[in-house]
């Protein structure tokens, strides 16, 4: 079984709040020196789905990624983790890509890459939220898409994936192949091992052009891009302190929970 | 895959990379591991690398080095609670030139990458656990719970060296045999850069303090210019620093507030902050530097020079990892990875700058452990200072004269003569 993961980098969502920097002009977001991108956690957990699939059953791996300099890096990562083989798409051309054009450039490469029976992603990039990549990457392939999975299993021709629902879960089947989007209720995804990080290191990752994949510029990066970012503001974070005081501690917890009720919190 | 290679090096800060770098050219199947997740993640420096010793390894240095700005103005200043003295050496319109400014996450990634394009494998984001031993013999390390085998082991982890303290070579670190470094990294435009140190768009310049930068505490401050941005720190004994009960942020944070400094960084942010430990004992802490298939290198081995002026660590990590593969290659030749084969490594060191310098300088630790250097001289100096420019309608005393009565209290002439003889035969 040929299994396809692609994964992206962003920037750190743990790093510290007031490393991030916005140009509200350009409507962009200022990558911050020094703090090195990491893969979306949805993006590793499809990952985590691959080789659990893989642990069960010959399958092999590749992971594809679109992304800049340190693109290399998100794919050792899953190399190191068990992943066969990686891929890096690199373009200046696909600057300012909007979740459309990556879904298409991203399925350029797929077929480039040879056949594939199952394409995983994360259900959505944790930098911008939109959660569209994997179903476009379906639609520009032509094949089924099941979103939200927790579980994913795949045999015989068909993929049998549990689909994270408000109240729970339920079951779907589709016919291979397809694209699967997981979710964190997939669990962990695992760390690499020793071998796995030497391994990583001694593989060479392709990095293929715009071209190399037989793009149509014209359907990708900023020029093409078909949704608009109206405004990009940071949240302002306003703390309040009040002091709520007492003769008695008791006192002072009934004057607490009075004005916890005057707002509305109890 | 085979997980038998000529040589594992553990570290890839300059001296693992140097090493590295020149046996994967040789045709070394070499292996680097590094705990950090990227080459320099978490590493730091001053930063200066000082003299040509990147020049044996890359010809044509600083070339494609990503060098922040080659050194061509170097100043000791005393520092006084509110004022300064400085000692200024430039030769920046000249065009001459001594060493460079680095920032370690860019140079590093940037060295490993050489190791890399050389043939040779590095590991990011695995630490090194444990050696592997066959009897006597160092056989390979313990990494990420898999074992990985090699004729030789190059133990170039740092300061606190596991490796080499795994294998018996070194004692842990006391705190009088190591300094304590914080820093911070002060983003500012080129141009104001440029215009406060009267620099030429290439040229750098190294302040290194003494005095009220570290409050009087056994150590000294430096200030270091980058492109874009200053490394501005201070450096102190760790024994010093806690018999003081100060920490060693809140004298950078003092230092940052000294009139003179505050100028140089006026307007900047800090764009980076870091600590990190540098050892400080001279050759006395130097340990054993092999063992029968193992070789330690840069900092794991203590090779630091410190005369409390500049700190030389990189220059001596680069020739240390050198020399550690020189030695395994001449090794390889023979087959023979014994403590009798790979004792070539203690004289090729013995021959270049690195154990040569240390032993030249082998006084100046004890030296340094004059609290008159931090506290009572810089005082001195600003004062006499003060009262040698200073016109104040009154009648003038002489030079000497003005000296004897800045010492009243402070220093007696003798001490003053003795501090002196002792910087003559340890500097
Ligand atoms: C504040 C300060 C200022 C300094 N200023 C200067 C200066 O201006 N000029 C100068 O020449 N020197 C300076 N030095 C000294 C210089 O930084 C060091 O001497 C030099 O970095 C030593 O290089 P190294 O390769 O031996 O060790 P390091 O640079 O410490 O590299 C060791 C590497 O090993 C890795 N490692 C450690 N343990 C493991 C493990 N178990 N498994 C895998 N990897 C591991 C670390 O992550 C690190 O990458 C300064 C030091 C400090 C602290």
């Amino acid at each position: 079984m040929n299994i396809i993961v692609c994964i992206k980098q962003i920037l750190d969502p743990e790093m510290p709040p007031v490393k991030f920097k916005i140009d509200a002009q350009a409507k962009k977001v200022i990558a911050p020196e020094g703090i090195p991108l990491v893969i979306s956690p949805f993006d590793e957990q499809a990952v985590e789905a691959a080789l659990r699939i893989k642990d069960a059953q010959e399958a092999k791996v590749t992971a594809i990624t679109m992304g800049g300099q340190s693109a290399k890096d998100a794919v050792k990562h899953v190399l190191a983790m068990g992943v066969d083989e990686g891929i890096v798409l690199s373009d200046e051309a696909f600057n300012g890509s909007d979740s459309f054009s990556t879904a298409y450039v991203l399925s350029q490469a797929i077929q480039k890459a040879g056949e594939y029976d199952l394409i995983l992603c994360g259900r959505q990039a944790a930098d911008w939220d939109a959660g569209q990549v994997g179903s476009i990457v379906a639609e520009e392939l032509g094949i089924p898409v099941v979103t939200l999975a927790r579980k994913v299993d795949a045999t015989g021709g068909t993929v049998r994936v549990e689909r994270v629902i408000p109240d729970g879960h339920e079951v779907v089947e589709a016919p291979l192949p397809a694209v699967v989007t997981v979710s964190s209720e997939l669990g962990q995804a695992r760390l690499p091992t020793g071998r796995g990080i030497v391994m990583a290191a001694r593989k060479s990752i392709p990095v293929w052009s715009a071209q190399d994949i037989g793009c149509d510029v014209s359907r990708v990066g900023a020029g093409a891009a078909r949704s608009e970012v109206v405004a990009l503001t940071l949240p302002i974070h306003e703390r309040k302190g009040e002091i709520v005081s007492g003769e008695t501690g008791a006192q002072a917890a009934v004057n607490l929970a009075l004005k916890l009720r005057e707002n509305r919190i109890i | 895959m085979s997980d038998k290679f000529d040589a594992i090096v553990v570290g890839a800060g300059p001296a693992g990379c140097a090493t590295a770098c020149k046996l994967a050219r040789a045709g070394l199947e070499v292996l680097v591991v590094e705990r950090g997740k990227f080459p320099g993640a978490k590493n730091m420096t001053g930063g200066v690398i000082y003299g040509p010793v990147l020049d044996s390894l890359f010809p044509g240095a600083p070339g494609d080095i990503p060098v922040e700005r080659a050194i061509g103005r170097h100043v000791i200043c005393l520092l006084s609670d509110r004022s300064s003295v400085s000692l200024d050496f430039n030769m920046a319109g000249s065009g001459d030139r001594n060493g460079y400014t680095v920032l370690r996450s860019r140079f590093d990634r940037w060295l490993a990458n050489k190791v890399e394009e050389a043939g040779g494998i590095v590991a990011a984001g695995l630490r090194a656990d444990d050696l592997l031993w066959q009897g006597q013999r160092v056989v390979g390390i313990t990494a990420g719970g898999d074992e990985f085998r090699a004729d030789a082991v190059i133990a170039a982890d740092g300061v606190n060296s596991t490796m080499a303290t795994k294998a018996g070579l070194r004692v842990n670190l006391s705190p009088e045999n190591v300094n304590q470094g914080v820093k911070e990294v002060i983003g500012l435009p080129r141009e104001a850069i440029e215009e406060r140190f009267g620099l030429t768009s290439d040229s750098g310049a190294a302040i290194h303090f003494l005095g009220f930068c570290t409050r009087g505490v056994h150590g000294g401050g430096f200030l270091y210019t980058n492109k874009e941005s200053l490394s501005l720190g201070v450096v102190v004994q760790l024994k010093a620093l806690m018999e003081s009960n100060l920490k060693s942020v809140d004298l950078l944070e003092s230092f940052k507030e000294h009139p003179t400094v505050r100028e140089y960084i006026r307007g900047g942010t800090t764009v980076e902050y870091s600590a990190h430990l540098v050892p400080a004992g001279g050759l006395r802490m130097v340990p054993r530097l092999f063992t029968d298939g193992l070789l330690v290198a840069g900092d794991a081995a203590a090779l630091v020079l410190a005369t409390g002026r500049a700190l030389e660590g990189i220059n001596f990590a680069v020739a240390s990892g050198i020399a550690a593969a020189e030695t395994v290659l001449k090794a390889k030749e023979r087959n023979d990875f014994s403590k009798e084969s790979l004792s070539v490594y203690e004289k090729l060191l013995a021959d270049s700058f690195v154990l040569q310098d240390l032993k030249t300088f082998r006084e100046a630790p004890r030296f340094l452990e004059n609290q008159r250097l931090y506290q009572t001289y810089p005082e001195l100096a600003c004062k006499l200072a003060e009262e040698v420019f200073r016109v104040d309608g009154k009648p003038k005393k002489k030079l000497w004269q003005l000296a004897r009565q800045e010492m009243k209290g402070r220093v007696s002439i003798w001490q003053l003569l003795r501090d002196g003889l002792s910087a003559r035969s340890s500097l």
